[in-house]
């Protein structure tokens, strides 16, 4: 299963989302509600968003998610104002969630499979950044395995085990001519490991109020088989060794508080802040087994600092069977001034979502969301590579989700 | 579930064509003042598109002045005609050679490593066969191979007539009229109303190249034609005569491109202890002692005592230098390297010293006509730390520092590139333009085979 999974993931790579390379599409009615929902317990997504609230989930089950993203990154050269648009491929981040326990007990256990992390970034042929990067494709697939403790009707708390697994795969161009004029080329490409935690705590102290806190913890991803291909000309051969090398990347503590408010019956508010550790990425090394005078290792300055994200969800009950969400977050950027590179090139940026929710039947409901991410547009020179330019994203995410519940 | 599935496969695909595509709008490209619809550029090799050692089609296609005025487009310039070679030529270089390429050469001790060598036994001599003004001129890029500040102003400085060595004959084959027409003159036929003027390397370059062995500097006094500062007067006061704008590029410190560099002083390997007594009792009536790994050279130089001393740390071995001989036939040790391979220190306090005085005219022209100044020295010596394009060191280190040719002195494409860029960012800031600038990762370093 596992195993499976993993060969969809590799197939359908996630596109950059949100603040750095930390994506948010872990459950699709949060997603609906500006992806919040620490201070909730709306279903087995809270394995992810707050593994304290998965034990006042009613019953058991299942749930399996989808969301289809699609965007494109202009980037405008600032020396020759030649505008380049990314290929963006619509790309697939899944989740996959299970909550089980017995009956009366106070546990839950829950397991999750969802993808924080990602990115797929693919300049076109020629681009003025070429010797910077022509791909990214960044995928990591956690895997949390989760117990919940309902402490009593008020209170819950939860732990999981995380697993990260992560793919990482990254052209560019090297400067380097063969006879035809033509450049040469690198690719990196490796998968990397790690692990971490996720715990959270769980308060309701009525019902017209909720609170939630959870923390994730740093999973540093690293890489350490990977295999660099360098496309020279046969001069340069001996000088550019095929061969492996290592890396790390560290996807960064989160810890995030909320709360929840339901004025009436029919009425759900959620207000979630995360505050992202992202200043643990200070630098993008990668170390390759053989060196040579023109092979070195290299160590580029990112130096990210950490940043906040706040988030702001509604669900209005219609009927049994149906219900509608909105929301609207605000997503500050880890990248500083100089520091913007075309890999990542991100930007503070306000996301706005809505869903619906539908209940065919009592033991099954149906889930969609619509994400429409606007990133603020910059511009910048990097303090490494001199790229100079204005970059603009937006990204549109619809999805979709079943849920089970037995 | 289906129709689900299909409704968000919809909207995907739709946001991805319509909304999803963001642009950033392009800045509004001004002409300025500027007026562009005649743009004659005069130089020498360097703008005439020359590298690694010769003329030939693929140089000239990238030379700085091309491809600034391939920005010109923007703001309404006029076809820029250059006296292109065949593209299928090897080129010929100003001593008769073909254009140099990096290939795999055996040296005399039968090791094998990349290094320059003609892409054939001769350079293309049809290429001065014929003149081709009449069927393709006038030519936009005046800038003609060898040409100085004094021989710019030369009524038939193309003339066969006045025997060999005494005429160019890239400048024969482009001429107008080569027993009388000036390189000024053929400009100024074409009533330019853009110049770029970037003469005076050669001044100095060509009494460098030979070591200080041959040519001479030009001094900066003396009538126009002899003198510097005086023809220099006579250029600018020309081309800007029907009044119009232009960008005039300073002298950079040409003792740092890499055909001065490349050697080192002190490359003079001795890894066993008989060769290091043996040269110390040939040298020892002069006073010169050796020790194993690294030793200065042995240069010829007539002041010194028995006409020999070792190199300093402040001079160069030129680029021209013949490996083999230094390798096998003992030049630079036994043998003392001949000058015309050795710039000594107060040959390159000549060549500063006249490159000061050069720059500090031109800093003045450009005040005086109120021309865009282009800071070509300064530029240079950035890239002798290294400058960085979108990616891309740029150094002066030979071949794999990317900027300069085959030869040491011209540019690589991209090189070319990184210039005309400086040129019109002068330019933009001297007319008001807001001229893009050439992307520079679209074109190569030095091609490896």
């Amino acid at each position: 299963m596992k195993k499976l999974l993993i060969g969809i993931c590799m197939l359908s790579p996630v596109w950059l989302f949100a603040q750095g390379f930390q994506v948010n599409l872990q459950g699709q009615k949060q997603q609906a509600m500006g992806a919040a929902g620490v201070a909730t317990n709306l279903d087995a997504a809270s394995v992810f968003y707050n593994p304290g609230s998965v034990s006042h989930l009613e019953g058991n089950s299942v749930s399996a998610g989808v969301s289809l993203t699609s965007g494109s990154t202009a980037f405008r050269d600032g020396n020759s104002q030649q505008q380049y648009h990314t290929i963006s491929p619509i790309s697939t981040p899944f989740t996959g969630y299970g909550v089980w326990g017995p009956k009366d007990s106070k546990f839950k256990f829950g397991m999750g499979i969802y993808t924080p992390f990602g990115s797929t970034i693919t300049y076109p042929n020629g681009w003025s950044g070429r010797y910077t990067i022509t791909e990214l494709k960044l995928l990591s697939v956690f895997f949390q395995p989760t117990v919940s403790y309902k402490i009593n009707d008020k209170l819950g708390i939860g732990a999981g085990f995380v697993y990260g697994y992560g793919h990482i795969e990254l052209s560019r161009d090297l400067p380097i001519a063969n006879s035809n004029g033509q450049t040469s080329t690198a690719n990196l490409t490796g998968t990397a490991g790690g692990m971490g935690y996720n715990l959270g705590v769980y308060y309701k102290p009525s019902d017209k109020l909720s609170f939630g806190i959870s923390y994730r913890s740093e999973v540093k991803m690293k890489l350490n088989n990977g295999t660099a291909t360098f496309n020279v000309p046969p001069s340069l051969a001996t000088s550019f060794p095929s061969g492996g090398f290592s890396a790390s990347i560290p996807l960064p503590q989160v810890l995030t508080v909320g709360v929840g408010v339901k004025p009436t019956e029919k009425l759900l508010l959620t207000f979630d802040a995360n505050f992202i550790g992202w200043s643990s990425y200070k630098s993008l090394a990668f170390d390759y087994d053989q060196n040579t005078s023109s092979l070195k290792d290299t160590e580029s300055p990112r130096n990210y600092k950490n940043t906040y994200a706040l988030r702001l969800g509604g669900q209005y009950t219609l009927s049994d069977k149906f219900q509608v969400r909105a929301g609207i977050n605000f997503e500050k950027t880890p990248i500083k001034d100089g520091y913007v590179t075309p890999e990542v090139p991100d930007a503070d940026r306000l996301n706005y979502t809505a869903g619906i929710g539908y209940k065919p039947i009592d033991k099954l409901s149906i889930d969609a969301s619509f994400s429409y991410i606007n990133f603020m547009k910059r511009t910048d020179t990097n303090i490494e590579t001199n790229m100079s330019g204005t970059y603009k994203t937006r990204i549109l995410v619809p999805g979709l989700s079943l849920t089970y519940n037995f | 579930m289906k129709k689900y599935t299909h409704i968000l496969y919809t909207l995907a695909v739709c946001g991805s064509i319509v909304a999803c595509k963001p642009t950033v709008e392009e800045p509004a490209v001004n002409k300025g003042s500027l007026d562009v619809s005649t743009y004659v550029a005069v130089g020498n090799s360097i703008t005439s598109g020359y590298a690694d050692n010769a003329l030939y089609y693929d140089g000239q296609q990238v030379s700085y002045a091309k491809l600034i005025s391939e920005q010109f487009a923007r703001i309404g310039a006029g076809e820029f005609k250059q006296p292109l070679v065949d593209p299928t030529s090897v080129g010929i270089g100003a001593s008769g050679g073909a254009k140099l390429i990096l290939a795999p050469h055996a040296d005399c001790l039968g090791n094998t490593s990349l290094a320059p060598v003609p892409a054939a036994t001769s350079g293309d001599l049809s290429i001065f066969a014929s003149n081709i003004y009449a069927s393709s001129g006038p030519f936009n890029n005046m800038g003609v191979p060898g040409a100085k500040s004094i021989t710019t102003i030369y009524p038939g400085y193309g003339n066969p007539a006045n025997g060999f060595g005494n005429f160019n004959p890239f400048f024969t084959r482009m001429a107008s009229n080569p027993a009388s027409a000036s390189m000024l003159s053929d400009a100024m036929l074409q009533s330019p109303t853009f110049f770029t003027l970037f003469i005076g390397s050669n001044d100095v370059l060509l009494y460098a190249l030979a070591g200080g062995a041959s040519d001479a500097i030009t001094p900066t006094a003396g009538a126009a034609g002899t003198g510097f500062d005086a023809s220099m007067d006579a250029i600018v006061a020309t081309l800007t005569s029907g009044g119009a704008k232009g960008a005039i590029a300073n002298v950079p410190d040409i003792t740092s491109v890499p055909y001065f560099t490349t050697v080192p002083y002190n490359g003079l390997v001795l890894t066993s202890q008989l060769q290091v007594d043996g040269l110390n009792a040939a040298y020892a009536p002069l006073g010169i002692t050796f020790h194993l790994g690294q030793n200065p050279f042995i240069i010829a130089d007539a002041a010194a005592p028995g006409g020999k001393r070792q190199i300093t740390s402040s001079e160069f071995v030129l680029l021209s230098v013949p490996q083999d001989s230094l390798k096998c036939k003992q030049w630079g040790s036994v043998k003392a390297i001949p000058n015309a391979y050795v710039l000594t220190a107060s040959e390159i306090s000549n060549i500063q010293t006249a490159v000061s005085n050069y720059n500090t005219k031109i800093k003045n022209l450009a005040a005086t006509y109120g021309l865009a100044f282009v800071d070509v020295n300064k530029f240079l010596t950035q890239v002798e730390t290294g400058v960085v394009y979108n990616g891309v060191t740029l150094s002066t280190t030979f071949v794999s520092g990317g900027a300069f040719s085959l030869d040491g002195v011209h540019l690589t494409p991209i090189g070319n590139a990184m210039l005309a860029n400086e040129f019109l960012k002068a330019i933009n800031a001297t007319y008001g333009s807001t001229l893009p600038l050439v992307d520079a990762t679209k074109y190569s370093g030095v091609k490896f085979p």
